[in-house]
């Protein structure tokens, strides 16, 4: 019996397809350390984890696996979701990359799915289409209701490659792109909670797990739910249905690949094999590291 | 180097569609894909982008193979590697179930007319692809005189994503 015994029912080659996979995690917060747990106990084999932050005290109250010896220790993101995996996939392939995703663009484009819980989410999806990678967005916002209070909400879209994209489903549009760019600045101040990016990160990998080993025929190919974290539902979004067959104008078949690609100019490396982040540090390290009250 | 192929499913689906059409008297139909080109690291990503198939009136009546192309459908398709900086895979298939593979006829016909596409698009690799009815098997020419490595790993990209070893 195997430790993922409880999902055979994802199929007699679930385990191994899992274990395949590699997916690329691009925002490593409150959402994204959500999906790399969920991941690990998933038994997903490889990971691109990318996020160029160090974790801070007021990330602790969503960041999950982040402890306050990690912000003692300024500790990478990075090297949080990788301890994290670690202790479920102890042989799980990681790549992290402490920057932006630009940054590690030759891994993602390794990756069969990419979850994107940031918020320059524009870009990230184009890429993923052009390199023909099914992209998974996931945002949670908190709108202030005056006298009515807040409400919490949020979004899980899934951009499938010849499928409708988040411009097309209306999510993406000038007006929002200008008003995240004003908000950017801000970003450290925006509200986030730990319950509704559970809530979206959770329906992602399950998302994820229909892309990867459905468990029931004909999953939908273009997927908008809107989470409501004040009546407590996740409901598909009206442009569900009425995009189903809706042909992407936004993303045409002849942008995939590299612009201006030439084989002649290309030096095909090998990528140089990853240190791993939670290798145990030699003995005066961890002497030094207790001494002035940093984690190991 | 490691070789992939990625095409959506909705597109592989249509290249198997037109490929089954019936003809006046050739035995099978084949056609072109046009892709666009990536680099990881040491991996090469053929991503698929479209597909055009031979005309009618572009095939030659040959009762010793399946089906045999005119001077014309290779023009038409040089002069898309040409005009829009494409990839272009030669595709037909065999059918069945598994893995296919090239026959001898294959072999012989994709060394004539697939070094033609990199005298006009020498940017791109060119090729053919085999297609059955569940998996794919493929072939890149990355020069007159280059290597003509396998395409090791192939992935269907829809709900599920599927993706097979070829080689």
């Amino acid at each position: 019996m195997s430790r993922l015994d409880r999902q055979s029912f994802l199929g007699a080659e679930s385990d191994a397809i899992l274990d395949a996979a590699t997916i690329g995690l691009v925002g490593l917060g409150g959402g994204g350390s959500h999906l790399v747990q969920q991941l690990a106990h998933m038994g997903i084999g490889g990971y691109v984890n990318v996020d160029p932050d160090t974790i801070e005290d007021t990330n602790t109250n969503r960041l999950i696996g982040g402890t306050l010896a990690d912000v003692a220790a300024f500790r990478p993101k990075v090297e949080i979701a990788e301890r994290l995996i670690r202790g479920l996939q102890p042989k799980a392939r990681i790549i992290s990359v402490q920057d932006d995703w630009v940054a590690a663009v030759d891994d993602l484009k390794r990756c069969e799915v990419i979850v994107g819980a940031v918020d320059n989410f524009k870009e990230l999806e184009r890429f993923a289409r052009r390199h023909l990678i099914p992209y998974i967005d996931i945002g949670m916002d908190v709108h202030d209701l005056a006298e009515k209070g807040f409400l919490v909400s949020g979004q899980v879209i899934l951009s499938m490659p010849g499928g409708p994209c988040m411009r097309c489903c209306g999510f993406i549009t000038d007006e929002r792109l200008e008003q995240e760019a004003k908000r950017y600045g801000a970003a450290g101040s925006r509200p986030q909670v730990v319950w509704a990016n559970g809530v979206l990160a959770s329906t992602a990998v399950g998302l994820l797990t229909q892309i990867l080993t459905p468990w029931y025929p004909n999953p939908p190919v273009f997927v908008f739910l809107d989470y409501d974290g004040n009546k407590g539902t996740v409901s598909r979004n009206p442009r569900m249905d009425l995009l189903k067959t809706h042909v992407c104008p936004h993303h045409p078949a002849d942008e995939t690949g590299d612009p201006l690609f030439d084989i002649r100019a290309q030096k095909f490396r090998p990528r140089p094999v990853m240190r791993s982040a939670t290798a145990v540090a030699p003995w005066w390290q961890r002497a030094w590291n207790r001494l002035w009250g940093r984690a190991a | 180097m490691k070789i992939r192929f990625k095409i959506t499913s909705a597109l592989l689906a249509a290249v198997r569609a037109d490929l089954w059409r019936p003809h006046a008297f050739a035995h099978e139909r084949v056609g072109f894909i046009a892709a666009g080109l990536a680099s990881a690291h040491d991996e090469l990503l053929i991503l698929a982008q479209a597909y055009r198939p031979v005309r009618d009136e572009e095939y030659l009546p040959d009762p010793t193979v399946g089906a045999m192309m005119g001077d014309q459908a290779i023009r038409r398709a040089r002069q898309w590697a040409m005009d829009d900086r494409v990839a272009i895979f030669h595709v037909h298939t065999h059918g069945g179930r598994g893995i296919p593979g090239f026959s001898g006829v294959d072999n012989r016909e994709n060394a004539k007319f697939v070094p033609n596409f990199v005298s006009v698009a020498p940017q791109c690799v060119h090729g053919a692809i085999v297609l059955s009815d569940t998996a794919a098997f493929g072939q890149v020419w990355f020069g007159r005189t280059s290597p003509r490595p396998f395409i090791a790993a192939f992935s269907e990209i829809g709900m599920p994503v599927r993706s097979w070893r070829a080689a």
